[in-house]
């Protein structure tokens, strides 16, 4: 039951850039934090539990060591903790490590929502028509990495049963899923390649052909594009209007509190909680849905066949 | 098994190579060296920092910067101040103790850290290459001149007068240029 990714493709597009973009072309920790906050909100909606915690602790190891590289090469700031080598460590470049960090563990977030809503079919549907290498492209490079996940477990699990995993040192473990990496990258690398080529074989992106769609415009696409529209043009607003500038060298200007910026964080807020929401909002109404169906079957009591619906 | 310990054995050993190469300071530590008292026997030099370029140049400065608290009124930074010169001492050892004794800020890449083989001043005082236009940096002068060397290559004499002048337009600005024009 994926609400979110129902609505229409374009929609959908036009959501991710308006998201992303402010995030990415700002300085501004708050913003980066809301987005964040966002992202893990709806991706905790879209995949199991175990797996969210897995890639929780993944990103944060991640942005830890983005946070901790960033002071050892930039010794800007009028604070300085302590000197390594003659030049100084500050507690600025600290700061700005981490939000790097929590900038970069955001779009990689907010990336894997996008490969798991816009699916290749919406990509193809969206510009196949204008640019289909491009979007030939875009769709294989997508897909490239989970396929090269699949590919590489298969491999190690057929090695494994051929037994040759025996060695319980971690050297050797450790060079024989290098030696299963090469070779499936070379082997996907070539699955691309003739992937392109079996869609050239077929008259893909020929003059003339047409492609068969079940996407449609409804009304609460105009309804989402419409919310997306004007949040993403107040927070672009506020931003040319210099409200939401921050710096952080030489010295850390505090997070503005005016009531423009506000308006701004405002704003962006919705817009990156708007999946959540959405997919939330979805969820509820199946499940009430479900149960008005199941009280008007049974009359709340379990079926005539015994069995009580389950959801 | 053995594998497994060599490998070991060798990380163990990488991180002691690298912890081996670093140096941490306190904040106080490293600011606390006074600049030594000038006997009569002593051989000095004279070195001063100024930013006045950018006094005329205030439009194109990071507008983080645009505060008294980084470019000072009279672009003074530190003003012409004697130093003893031991034998040997190169300009940028000159200025570290300058700064050190100072508390100003200063970044810099190390010799081994770029093509030229020489310490390069990316900024003092919270200024930086850049940061006033695209044309913007340090430079130094020695007896008002700009000596096409790199500043720890630059060996000092008894007497000398070293003087860091920010540019804002590779050096036209405060009389010189890439090829040691004199002032």
């Amino acid at each position: 039951m994926d609400t979110f990714a129902s609505y229409h493709p374009a929609a959908l597009l036009g959501y991710f850039m308006a998201v992303l973009l402010p995030a990415m072309f700002s300085a501004n920790p708050a913003l980066h934090l809301l987005v964040l906050l966002g992202g893990l909100a709806f991706w905790a909606l879209l995949v199991p539990g175990r797996t969210f915690a897995g890639d929780l602790a993944f990103y944060t190891l991640l942005s830890l060591m983005i946070a901790v590289t960033n002071p050892l090469f930039s010794h800007n700031g009028v604070t300085p903790l302590f000197f390594l080598n003659g030049n100084p460590v500050t507690l600025e470049a600290v700061w700005y490590g981490v939000d790097m960090a929590v900038m970069l563990v955001a779009v990689l977030y907010w990336c894997k929502c996008f490969h798991r809503v816009m699916s290749d079919d919406k990509l193809l549907f969206l510009l196949a028509g204008t640019a289909s290498s491009l979007s030939l492209l875009i769709s294989s490079a997508i897909r490239f990495v989970p396929e090269l996940k699949e590919r590489i477990a298969r491999v190690h699990q057929a090695q494994k049963a051929m037994g040759l995993y025996s060695s319980g040192s971690y050297v050797d473990r450790l060079l024989g899923g290098l030696r299963v990496f090469s070779a499936v990258l070379s082997w996907s690398l070539e699955c691309a390649v003739e992937t392109g080529q079996a869609m050239k074989g077929r008259g893909y992106g020929l003059k003339g052909r047409s492609h068969y769609a079940l996407f449609r415009l409804r009304p609460r696409d105009g309804w989402f594009a419409a919310v997306t529209l004007c949040m993403a043009a107040a927070v672009v607003t506020v931003m040319a209007r210099g409200a939401l500038t921050h710096d952080f060298y030489p010295k850390m200007t505090g997070l503005s509190a005016a009531p423009e910026a506000l308006l701004g964080y405002a704003a962006y807020g919705v817009l990156a909680a708007l999946p959540f929401l959405l997919e939330a909002a979805g969820r509820c109404r199946w499940h009430l849905l479900l149960r008005r169906c199941a009280r008007q079957d049974t009359g709340g009591e379990p079926g005539k066949d015994g069995v009580r619906w389950t959801y | 098994m053995k594998k497994d310990i060599l490998a070991v054995c060798f990380v163990v050993l990488l991180i002691a190579v690298l912890l081996g190469g670093t140096e941490i300071q306190s904040v106080e530590e490293y600011y606390r060296t006074h600049a030594e008292e000038i006997t009569p026997q002593s051989e000095t030099v004279r070195i001063s920092i100024r930013c006045d370029t950018i006094l005329d140049n205030w439009d194109d400065l990071t507008p983080a910067l645009q505060s008294e608290e980084f470019v000072p009124q009279d672009g003074v930074i530190l003003p012409e101040t004697e130093l003893v010169l031991h034998e040997g001492d190169t300009v940028f050892d000159v200025l570290e103790r300058a700064v050190r004794s100072n508390r100003i800020q200063m970044e810099y890449q190390g010799a081994d850290e770029n093509s030229f083989g020489s310490v390069y001043v990316q900024g003092i005082h919270y200024l930086y290459e850049f940061s006033c236009g695209p044309l913007s940096g340090w430079m130094y002068r020695v007896n008002g001149e700009f000596p096409n060397y790199g500043c720890s290559k630059y060996v000092l004499a008894d007497g000398d007068v070293v003087e860091w002048v920010y540019t804002c337009d590779l050096g036209k600005d405060v009389g010189g240029g890439w090829l040691g024009g004199r002032q």
